[in-house]
């Protein structure tokens, strides 16, 4: 069966004879590469405010990204629509980034063999409108029973799915379909003066009916209301350095931003990274092994094939707390003189790729992780956190706590309010003294920036014990 | 005058034509966006990337029965806008009734949009660009050895079309252009290495800053960071720069816009008619002012915009609604379906050094994260900054944390300075507050 952006292809004429003479115009003599990139992306969403399905929303986008590169310089255009002319003319835009010479014939040799980590065919297609409605309903009405304090609940409900055909100047092609669901949950609960929100959610490359089952979606709701009922008894929290406790799941966001980015190819080429010219050094607790894991099934970080159509791989990023490689796409991969680890992504053919992360996690330590809490006289046990950044060259990075607790004489004890933390990746990574047995990764709901350019992305890790880190809290 | 383009116009008259054959039952919105531009980066001297950039989207909304539906494609060929319309047609007759959707009933806009002064295309060649970006590094090497390494410099320039229309006979049209230029440069001395950056933004190319001033600032930005000490905690004034200072301004914006409101979900739902600021701090809205970022004639649902005192002697005195949550808050429409140009000013002194006004302090130059819950006003984010002292600065701080609640730190604002930032559409000087909580060793 032909995927749709095949299909798209066909209905404008563009077949492969057209695409190698485009790829002829796009990498004349004196441009190394060329790669051009077809896409047609349509998603949607639902949303429940209020106890009304209020509006509905379907996108999409569709078109083509050229872009032609010599040495370290990069031409980039892209046309909306699909026409031979539009392409060529794009084509020619592109390859004036530098001196060529004279077009020579190109065809296209081989396919890029990879492994299919989801399902081909669209979440979008398979449920009917009045299901996704009546869903909404379902979760709306199950939440406002469940707790009397409810105040305001919304529920979003998304689907998209990228049908992608990438063609380049070495002859390869690769195409591949993506499907992305993702549902989300946020509640306020309101006692006396006070509100507090709560939310949850969780998605990945599958379709919609992993979502509808009630164990799936009543366990989002009932976390969300149980972290809004948390947040109604929070303290202030002090500021300053105190040892901290991260709980096992999303909370790696702390690696994401750490240590992730700081070891994304593009930066360590320019030498901007705190992480520039360490490999082989010991940059993290001898106990820590990171891996950026584009392979694993369904996940919404996942990819069976990137952007520049490199097949996915398991990249080990530290291993024993000694930094073992870089996240590469092609470009950076080539200018380094290494090959690309299935990295290069861009958000669509309207951007161009960069070496970024897929599912980035910790691997399970020897630790119990009631006796991690157990070893902290004071501090801070975290769980839940609202995203992070990272300023990858002095290495200084945040992520904010929205669900805390005291650990006062080896216990857990009361929630404190959300805070930001903040630290030095390279510092910090030296001061994880234990990790947990118990590796979890993320529900599936991230989204990483960089350079304006979004991405579906997983993050995981153990429990883990930082020694000393800076809490952002109210009280001195 | 700004007259429709040729796109623009090919695209209203098919619109036009859809809009005769639709349905009377029906009311529908068509939002379109044409976009075209260029952004050139230099690293090191050399010419890294241009990227050419292209764009055409519409938006279509469509009200059935009071339901809403809303469907977008970049595809404009006859049959995809009328596939768009019947998609967001369809979606409509499956969300539920809700009186208050509806296209907008009373001070919308019916014609092309006069000169705002923001619109000013110009041709320049891709030699002179390449020569002023690399011009703009250059001088951020020139003006310290310390400067070692670069993110390169990037010029952007883009020209922007936007129109609606919609069954009940609006109809808008504006054009606007925008020009920037950006360098990112790398400092290292010893162990330390920071980056720091500067920019211009305007909508008229000549009125960009000087390449050479641009380089050199994020030169002197990146530099004086270098070698940045941590902090014990302590609670003290702070100085937000302006362009630091513009985040807690859109915290305010973001806490009375009228969808916040109602859904409960703003620190300031119970705050109409109180002070929430000292009695000096004014904040008006004018969407009028020439080469102004936020200068627009009508938001985006297509109802004018208005110039409006927000913050009058320390009061709010409105919420910032659009015509949805206007009806659900049965108050009238301000034309806030979108934010224009927000002026912060002082009435107290015009000319204050805040950094005189307090013993010491610490100036913020650089907040990390999203440590601002707008339901709560806690407030807890990551920071860089400088230690001041005696009307001094001491040294760069890093590692901190910027703790408080957005109540108190409106509360709390000591003075506004007349070091304004143009860039932006929020418009305010450096911002002093008291009692705010630093986080550190």
């Amino acid at each position: 069966m032909k995927s749709i952006i095949e299909t798209i292809l066909a209905h404008n004429e563009i077949s492969e004879s057209k695409i190698s003479q485009i790829l002829s115009c796009s990498c004349p003599k004196g441009i190394d590469y060329s790669d051009v990139y077809f896409e047609y992306s349509s998603s949607e969403s639902w949303s429940i405010e209020d106890g009304i399905v209020k509006n509905g929303t379907s996108i999409i986008d569709s078109g083509v990204g050229i872009r032609s590169i010599s040495g370290e310089k990069t031409g980039f255009a892209y046309s909306n629509t699909f026409g031979l002319d539009n392409l060529l003319s794009a084509a020619k835009m592109s390859r004036s980034i530098a001196s060529f010479g004279k077009e020579e014939p190109f065809s296209i040799r081989d396919k890029v063999n990879f492994k299919k980590l989801y399902s081909s065919s669209s979440p979008l297609e398979k449920v009917s409108d009045t299901v996704k409605v009546e869903f909404l309903k379902k979760i709306d009405s199950y939440i406002r029973k469940k707790d009397n304090l409810v105040d305001q609940v919304i529920v979003n409900l998304a689907a998209s799915h990228t049908s992608m055909l990438v063609v380049n100047s070495d002859g390869m092609r690769a195409q591949d379909d993506r499907p992305l669901v993702r549902f989300n949950v946020m509640v306020i609960l309101k006692k006396g003066k006070r509100r507090e929100r709560g939310s949850a959610g969780g998605g990945g490359r599958f379709h919609y009916d992993e979502i509808f089952a009630d164990e799936f979606s009543n366990k989002f709701a009932d976390e969300a209301i149980r972290q809004a009922r948390v947040n109604l008894d929070a303290v202030e929290a002090k500021a300053g350095m105190t040892t901290v406790v991260l709980g096992p799941g999303w909370p790696g966001v702390l690696l994401h931003e750490a240590i992730g980015h700081g070891l994304e190819g593009d930066f360590n080429r320019k030498k901007t990274s705190a992480y520039s010219n360490l490999i082989g050094q010991k940059v993290a607790s001898s106990n820590c092994t990171i891996v950026d894991d584009g392979t694993i099934s369904s996940r919404r970080g996942s990819l069976s094939v990137d952007d520049e159509g490199s097949p996915t791989e398991e990249t080990v990023l530290i291993e024993n707390g000694i930094l073992k490689g870089y996240m590469q796409d092609k470009l950076n991969a080539k200018l380094m003189k290494t090959k690309s680890t299935g990295n290069g992504r861009r958000e669509s053919y309207a951007h161009l790729p960069m070496p970024r992360m897929t599912n980035t996690f910790m691997m399970a330590g020897p630790d119990d992780p009631e006796e991690i809490i157990s070893s902290v006289k004071n501090g801070i046990y975290a769980v839940n956190f609202s995203g992070g950044q990272v300023d990858i060259t002095n290495g200084q990075f945040v992520f904010t706590a929205s669900e805390a607790y005291l650990i006062e004489n080896r216990k857990i004890t009361s929630p404190i309010k959300g805070m930001t933390l903040i630290g030095n990746g390279p510092e910090i990574l030296k001061k994880v003294s234990m990790i947990g047995n118990d590796l979890k990764l993320d529900d599936g709901v991230g989204t990483c920036g960089k350079d304006g350019q979004s991405v579906p992305v997983g993050v995981g890790q153990p429990t883990l014990k930082i020694d000393e880190i800076t809490v952002g809290g109210t009280k001195v | 005058m700004s007259s429709l383009s040729g796109k623009a116009s090919t695209y209203k008259n098919q619109i036009l034509k859809i809009l005769s054959k639709t349905s009377k039952d029906i009311q529908a919105s068509f939002h379109l966006n044409i976009s075209n531009g260029l952004t050139v980066n230099c690293r090191s001297g050399e010419l890294e990337n241009i990227e050419n950039q292209n764009d055409t989207g519409l938006s279509i909304e469509v009200f059935y029965n009071n339901r809403k539906g809303t469907a977008s494609t970049n595809d404009l060929s006859l049959d995809s806008i009328e596939k768009t319309l019947s998609k967001a047609s369809n979606i409509a007759k499956h969300t539920q009734a809700d009186s208050c959707q509806g296209l907008p009933s009373e001070s919308y806009i019916k014609e092309e949009s006069g000169n705002l002064g923001i619109y000013f295309p110009v041709d320049i060649k891709m030699d002179e660009i390449i020569e002023l970006t690399k011009s703009c590094e250059a001088a951020a090497f020139e003006k310290d050895d310390r400067i070692k390494n670069s993110e390169g410099s990037s010029f952007t320039k883009s020209e922007n079309e936007t129109m609606l229309l919609n069954s009940e006979g609006l109809f808008g049209y504006y054009k606007s252009t925008h020009y920037s230029l950006s360098c990112i440069v790398l400092a290292n001395e010893g162990d330390s290495m920071e980056r720091d950056y500067w920019y211009s933004s305007t909508r008229e190319f000549n009125k960009l800053e000087h390449a050479r001033e641009v380089g050199q600032r994020a030169a002197s930005r990146a530099s004086s960071r270098l070698n940045a000490k941590p902090i014990s905690s302590r609670v003290c004034p702070v100085i937000f720069p302006p362009e630091v200072a513009t985040s807690l301004i859109g915290n305010l914006l973001s806490g009375i816009n009228g969808h916040s409101i109602y859904k409960k979900s703003s620190f300031l739902i119970d705050s109409l008619g109180k002070d929430i600021f000292p009695e000096f701090v004014c904040i008006t809205e004018n969407p009028n002012i020439p080469n102004a970022m936020g200068s627009r004639p009508f938001d985006d649902d297509g109802v004018l915009t208005q110039k409006k005192n927000i913050i009058e002697k320390g009061r709010l005195m409105t919420f910032l609604l659009d015509t949805y949550s206007a009806r659900k808050l049965n108050e009238k429409c301000t034309g806030n379906g979108v934010i224009t140009n927000i002026t912060v000013e002082s009435k107290k002194n015009k000319n204050a050094n805040l950094i005189k006004m307090v013993d010491e302090g610490i100036i913020i130059t650089e907040m990390m994260g999203s440590g601002a819950n707008l339901l709560t006003g806690d407030y807890s984010r990551g920071a860089f900054g400088f230690y001041f002292k005696d009307g001094e600065i001491k040294y760069p701080v890093t590692g901190i944390t910027v703790a408080s609640n957005l109540t108190q730190m409106f509360n709390n604002i000591l003075e506004i300075g007349s070091d304004v930032d143009f860039r932006g559409n929020i418009r305010t000087g450096s911002i002093l507050v008291d009692n705010v909580t630093i986080g550190g060793t």
